[in-house]
């Protein structure tokens, strides 16, 4: 049998175009034709990519063109065909052009199956690859997050990773503290100033909304109107903002912002409130390490600061005494009769008893003084700026406070208390031990019990004396 | 001059273009990171998310070579790279020339780009199955022709490639921006240059640009396609010669 090359060409197994240098499509296979569903005159005739979807057209002009240009030819290219049906017909296409700018011979095959099941394949593919790239940016933030000890360090961290995630411009997280929002991390186009005293996107989240996305211009101007102008200014075009919740209430806002209209997927917006609530379980952590840390400096019973903050509060108020050449004293407070009520009536009567007379010095100190419980039922307290006489009349106004009668105890049955105060006045530069000074005043008090219970006794010793 | 390639492929698309004016201008050509010879460990998604991220590395480019007196030559997407740099620091270019332009691709109330946010997501999936099965490593889309053998095999290499993760964040930053109230800020002396029947950016998208930047010309070039870089780069050269006359 004879083989017609036209009947080759006619009813070849893929459809076969021919466009001159200019994109006109010359001529057409039958079986082209009856793939497409076109008449001969649709196709014969028309530009090349006026037979593509506009998905199809996009890419010929961007990608395929410019490589048949300069390559000469462009092989095993995926596209779709516009059908006449409206429906469109997925293809493999080669093109050669054997002279530049000359005419194109065009081959394509049909690839809807092999097409379909590729991009349930990629599908799926890029499901697991968005699914795993969240579970690693969470677990990033995770880490992250346990690094840091500070709240501010959290806002950072926060602001960081959703800014990546998203591939927001810019990210901010703004954290209430003292019911005042802040800037704590990341960076705000608009800086502080703008968010305060006027309704934006943070405070609106913050009342409420929980989760704010603005698209685009035209959603930031009907939300914010007097927010449009300077966000243009600061090239947003776009936002989201997140509540950050710590132990259910409301904390802060994160706030991503993008630079071209966006819009986020359910998906992101779901990875960004994950990350608002690692964010916030990261608050806790801290506010109740702060808690601890706070519980480590004072006396439990009394509430009362205890040794370990009384010492570093005497070692601040001497050096200042030295650089300022200024008074201070230190006050030593030692209970008369505690031990027998201990003994006597239990130690939840003595707890009480503590606890009262911790109460009533609080009160007769002056505000700038520091008391606190020096241990078992000793007290201590540092006044700065005291010269001996004012230092005189606290320790007379604390005597006074103790030897008062106690709530609910048997007749006859009450404190007093021995005081011992060293008052110093440094004159010069030189060194002030804070291990000296409370030997001192703790050398005055016992002196005091001494010379019979219920008294003051003040020493002034020279810097050189305290050792 | 500077050259600035447009989405989809490198500084290559101006080869033709090129040898017009390298006679009597300083030329600079550059691929846009992500692009053709680029760093691509330079991609910063949070940089370029948006086309400011493009126009920073083009007054960065004119900053470090001391380029005064810039014709901004800026094909496609990068027209609008070319708008973004000139507002912000209007000093430094003395002319732009706008090839191909669109400031929204997507169809918006009377405006009509040409396009649907589905036929973007359509190219995206277009560009998902050509890349189907590559390595998410740098693969040339296509490799060396022995039959054109001027185009060497160090030009192969680095022509037209691209990693297809940032080929797709590209199209997105390209075709998702709107810049149509950029163009009422535009300073220097611009020139539009339009084919006719170009695919991507319809004449009536070309006119909009036109008549929203302030004095600006509009050459309607004898030429038909979204690339006459490559296809009428002798007509391009002299309707920008012209112009610059």
């Amino acid at each position: 049998m004879a083989a017609d090359p036209g009947e080759l060409y006619e009813h070849a197994a893929c459809g076969l175009l021919l466009t001159d240098g200019g994109g006109i499509v010359q001529r057409a296979n039958r079986t082209f034709l009856a793939w497409t569903g076109h008449r001969r005159d649709e196709v014969e005739g028309q530009r090349f990519d006026s037979l593509l979807t506009a998905a199809g057209r996009l890419f010929v002009e961007t990608r395929f063109l410019p490589v048949l240009r300069l390559e000469g030819s462009v092989h095993e290219l995926a596209l779709e065909l516009r059908r006449a049906d409206g429906g469109s017909l997925t293809v493999l296409m080669n093109a050669v052009a054997a002279v530049p700018d000359g005419p194109v011979h065009i081959a394509v095959m049909k690839a809807t199956q092999r097409r379909d099941y590729e991009r349930e394949l990629l599908q799926a593919r890029r499901a697991a690859e968005r699914s795993e790239s969240g579970v690693r940016m969470l677990q990033a933030a995770a880490t992250a997050f346990a690094d840091t000890v500070t709240r501010q360090g959290v806002a950072d961290a926060l602001a960081d990773a959703a800014g990546r995630a998203f591939d927001a411009a810019q990210s901010a997280v703004l954290l209430l503290e003292n019911r005042e929002l802040g800037i704590a991390g990341g960076s705000h186009p608009l800086g502080a100033d703008a968010l305060l005293d006027r309704d934006g996107p943070e405070l609106r989240v913050l009342r409420g909304d929980d989760e704010l996305v603005l698209s685009d211009p035209a959603e930031v101007e009907a939300s914010f109107p007097h927010l449009a102008a300077p966000l243009r200014r600061a090239r947003v075009e776009a936002l989201s903002a997140t509540l950050v919740r710590e132990e259910g209430k409301a904390a802060g806002v994160l706030t991503c912002f993008f630079g071209r209209p966006r819009q986020l997927t359910r998906e992101e917006l779901d990875l960004q409130a994950s990350l608002c609530r690692l964010a916030g379980q990261a608050l806790t952590r801290i506010a109740l390490q702060e808690t601890l840390r706070e519980l480590a400096l004072q006396d439990e019973l009394t509430g009362l600061p205890n040794r370990a903050l009384l010492r570093g509060r005497l070692v601040e108020a001497l050096a200042e005494a030295r650089a300022e050449r200024r008074a201070v004293a230190l006050i030593f407070v030692d209970l008369d009769g505690f031990k027998a009520i201990n003994d006597e009536l239990g130690h939840a009567v003595g707890d009480r008893v503590l606890a009262e007379v911790a109460q009533r010095l609080s009160q007769v100190v002056r505000r700038s003084d520091t008391i606190g419980r020096y241990g078992g039922d000793e007290f201590m307290v540092i006044c700065r700026g005291a010269n001996p006489r004012t230092a005189r009349a606290i320790a007379e106004r604390l005597a006074g406070a103790v030897r008062a009668p106690l709530a609910d105890m048997p007749p006859g049955v009450g404190v007093t208390a021995s005081i011992g105060v060293a008052a110093l006045h440094p004159s010069g530069e030189e060194f002030l031990s804070a291990d000296g000074l409370v030997a001192a005043a703790d050398a005055a008090m016992y002196a005091a019990k001494r010379e019979g219970r219920d008294g003051i006794r003040i020493v002034e010793p020279s810097p050189a004396e305290l050792v | 001059m500077l050259f600035a390639h447009g989405f989809g492929c490198s500084q290559e698309m101006w080869r033709h273009v090129v040898p017009g004016f390298a006679e009597d201008h300083r030329v600079v050509l550059f691929d846009h990171v992500g692009a053709g010879g680029s760093q691509l460990d330079a991609y910063d998604r949070r940089k370029y998310d948006t086309l400011h991220g493009y126009a920073d590395d083009i007054l960065e480019i004119i900053e470090a070579l001391d380029l005064q007196d810039v014709v901004y030559v800026g094909h496609s997407v990068s027209a609008m790279m070319g708008v973004l740099a000139a507002i912000r620091d209007p000093s430094r270019f003395g002319a732009l020339v706008l090839v191909g332009p669109s400031p929204r691709y997507i169809d918006d109330g009377d405006y009509r780009g040409g396009f649907s946010r589905t036929d973007i997501e359509g190219l995206l999936d277009t560009l998902d199955a050509n890349y189907l099965g590559w390595s998410s490593a740098i693969a040339p889309i296509i490799t060396g022709n022995a039959d054109r053998p001027e185009l060497g095999e160090e030009l192969t290499e680095s022509f037209c490639r691209t990693d297809p993760e940032i080929a797709g964040h590209f199209a997105r930053v390209t075709f998702l921006s709107d810049n149509r109230r950029d163009l009422e800020e535009v300073t220097v002396p611009t020139l539009v240059i339009q084919t006719r029947e170009d695919a991507i950016a319809p004449t009536s998208v070309g006119e909009y640009v036109h008549e929203r930047i302030a004095g600006s010309a509009f050459t309607l070039l004898d030429a038909t396609g979204h690339t006459p870089n490559l296809s009428e780069p002798g007509k391009l050269t002299e309707a920008i010669r012209a112009f610059l006359s």
